[in-house]
């Protein structure tokens, strides 16, 4: 059973990654997309046309291993997020790395900069934004969850209201509905250069987390539990948070805000593999990368315009997060 | 003080409130883009423009020293500043969401305000209609409405403008008339398909039932964008569907933009990209491509633009030399004319 388990979190992502590069509003014929990705191993005849290979190397792949990741690195930060924080409604956003990361992009959009400074502000502004939020929680050389989640509400109150007025100042004619847009969430800007920008940090935070996966286990039970079993709480606490920062931060910056997403797959993984933390992050992860990706299928195919992915995430994610509320009966596990 | 004398002088201060002098005036009817009859003083000596495009309309038919309101938005055009220096003193009392500060409207002591109708009236405008400024709506979403726009303007703010708008109209008709000369004739097939993008950071374009979509029809092109609507986003695969002949940038900074796409490895097999048919709109006192008054230079430059071989007798730069001189009064040096189609801050 478990190992049928591994192998279902392995092959799925990946099998939807396939479909996903023949998936599209350009019609690519099948074996055409086939073609171009075995043309990339074997040394294959090239009888399609150039645009097709920009459009399924160029275009779809970076966009779904982008979706991919960025799901992933959203579902898993969630998941040790809720370990920590011993609740079920935490998300990733809760030390308004999401608020911070929206007013920098929101800033750099005001200024007319480019994609990649606009990304690096982004960034810059997420970690900083809970990095003020770790600061401000830091009581007696000790982080209390309360403290945290208080500081978190402060921040992000803070570049809420920084960002509004940065919308409060852009050209309604061009400069304000890309904000908006920006903050509804996109994968539009994907290419092989925001992989590049984006999948370091994912990577290093989702390992960083899949390293102490195991202590999580101890943490959920309390920090005096925990204490008492010889676990540094607030080193482990401060590695949680670094981990899950950089990976939404990241996120952030290269595809706006996408909710949901962080929190509703914890528990959608935890339903398959249970709350053990060291099966459910992995678990989390291959869900929230093939949720992800088959979400942007969606926004990028079902209408000429393109479809804010945040706006799918909740229409989506609310629904089941109420089927869930009603199975489970409030009772969280 | 006893009570009796309190009331005595609220009675008398209630009084002077009710019987303050009306100004005995006559008045004149507009009737406005929503089909409204709206009842203006005879005289309009002060008016306040919440439409950040209409503002630079209001200078071109001599009307803008009457302006005592402004746009955050219209101070912001680095040409109408340029052209009229004032523009910066005058309140701007309108943001740039099209919000207003009532009491720096107010304030100003408008006669009326003119503004865009986008399907109904402003939320503050029982708030200013409390203090008799009549709001003139005026329409803006093609060409036509464009000219109904510059006649409203002028009769607004008076006769002499008024004359200026009908001569101006009367342009605009000849400069549509030239072109639709040679484009009316045009098969499907010999129009190419035009992209028109609107933002930065975000891939947007401007589809169907705008002005844009407008102005490309009458230049002799397709809009390549099936979307309805200014500013809709759209993905780079989309792109790639319609495959664009040509690809005009629209929106500061055009040129920042433009060479973005010209050098992203994704937008490189797009046609446009392929034959070097990536174009930035130009700019004046308003942006070329929207409600602006320069409108009727954008008729002439897109069909350059898309059908340079039906147009080769056609100078964009002395057309434009023309117009900025007989409509703005304004002689343009050739950097300047440089800086107007290159959309760069003069």
């Amino acid at each position: 059973m478990r190992r049928l388990a591994l192998f279902a979190m392995i092959i799925v992502p990946l099998a939807a990654l396939y479909v996903s590069l023949f998936v599209g509003r350009f019609t690519v014929p099948p074996a055409d997309v086939a073609g171009i990705l075995a043309s990339r191993l074997w040394p294959i005849a090239r009888d399609w046309p150039a645009s097709v290979e920009t459009i399924v190397l160029q275009i779809r792949l970076p966009r779904a291993i982008l979706a991919m990741f960025v799901g992933a690195g959203l579902s898993v930060s969630g998941a040790a997020f809720q370990g920590m924080f011993r609740n079920p409604l935490v998300s990733p956003d809760i030390l308004g790395v999401t608020a911070a990361s929206g007013f920098g992009a929101a800033l750099a959009l005001l200024l007319s900069r480019g994609a990649f400074e606009l990304e690096l502000i982004a960034f810059l502004f997420g970690i900083s934004g809970v990095g003020l939020t770790y600061l401000l929680a830091r009581t007696y050389r000790s982080t209390p969850v309360l403290m945290l989640v208080l500081s978190g509400v402060i921040v992000a109150a803070f570049f809420s209201a920084l960002l509004s007025g940065v919308k409060y100042l852009a050209d309604p004619d061009s400069k304000l509905p890309a904000i908006t847009y920006w903050l509804l969430g996109s994968l539009n800007g994907s290419s092989m250069r925001t992989l590049g920008m984006a999948l370091p940090p994912i990577i290093l935070g989702g390992a960083g987390l899949m390293l102490v996966r195991w202590r999580l286990n101890v943490l959920s039970m309390g920090d005096a539990e925990a204490r008492s079993l010889g676990v540094r709480t607030d080193r482990l606490k401060g590695i949680i948070i670094v981990c899950t920062t950089l990976i939404t931060a990241a996120a952030v910056s290269v595809c706006g805000i996408i909710g949901w997403v962080g929190l509703v797959i914890p528990h959608f993984a935890r339903m398959w593999v249970g709350p053990d933390h060291r099966a459910l992050l992995p678990a989390a992860c291959s869900i929230g990368a093939t949720y992800l990706l088959l979400i942007d299928d969606v926004a990028r195919t079902a209408s000429a315009s393109e479809i804010p992915l945040g706006i799918l995430t909740a229409i989506v994610g609310a629904p089941f997060f109420a089927y869930l509320l009603r199975k489970t009966q409030g009772g969280w596990q | 003080m006893r009570t009796e004398s309190l009331w005595v002088v609220a009675a008398w201060l209630l009084a002077a409130s009710v019987t303050q002098p009306s100004r005995a005036q006559v008045t004149r009817e507009v009737t406005d883009a929503a089909g409204r009859i709206v009842t203006l003083p005879s005289t309009v000596n002060r008016i306040a423009d919440a439409w950040h495009a209409n503002n630079a309309m209001v200078l071109m038919l001599g009307g803008a020293d009457k302006l005592v309101a402004t746009t955050v938005q219209a101070q912001r055009q680095p040409w109408l500043r340029k052209l009229y220096p004032r523009i910066d003193q005058v309140p701007a009392a309108f943001n740039a969401a099209g919000d207003l500060n009532v009491e720096t409207l107010i304030g100003a002591r408008p006669d009326v305000i003119l503004m865009a109708y986008d399907g109904a009236l402003p939320k503050w405008s029982d708030a200013v209609e409390a203090y008799h400024v009549p709001i003139v709506l005026m329409p803006n979403t093609s060409l036509e409405g464009l000219k109904t726009t510059a006649r409203i303007t002028g009769t607004v703010l008076g006769p002499r403008e008024a004359e200026v708008a009908e001569d101006y109209i009367r342009y605009f008709d000849a400069n549509i008339r030239r072109v639709r000369r040679e484009t009316q004739r045009l098969a499907a097939s010999q129009r190419p398909k035009v992209l028109h993008t609107s933002s930065a950071g975000i891939l947007t374009v401007d589809g169907l039932d705008t002005v844009i979509d407008d102005w490309i029809k009458v230049a002799g092109g397709r809009n390549a964008a099936d979307v309805v609507g200014n500013g809709r986003p759209v993905t780079l695969e989309q792109v790639a569907v319609w495959d664009p002949d040509l690809i005009i940038v629209g929106t500061a900074p055009n040129q920042q933009n433009r060479q973005a796409i010209l050098e992203d490895p994704r937008w490189r097999e797009i046609k446009a990209v392929k034959t070097g048919k990536v174009f930035v709109n130009p700019t004046g006192a308003y942006l070329w491509d929207r409600h602006s008054a320069e409108a009727a230079l954008q008729v002439l430059w897109a069909a350059k633009t898309i059908h340079p071989e039906l147009f080769s007798d056609l100078d964009i730069k002395r057309e434009t030399i023309n117009f900025y001189a007989k409509y703005f009064h304004h002689a343009l040096t050739d950097e300047e004319y440089t800086s107007i189609v290159n959309a760069t801050a003069p």
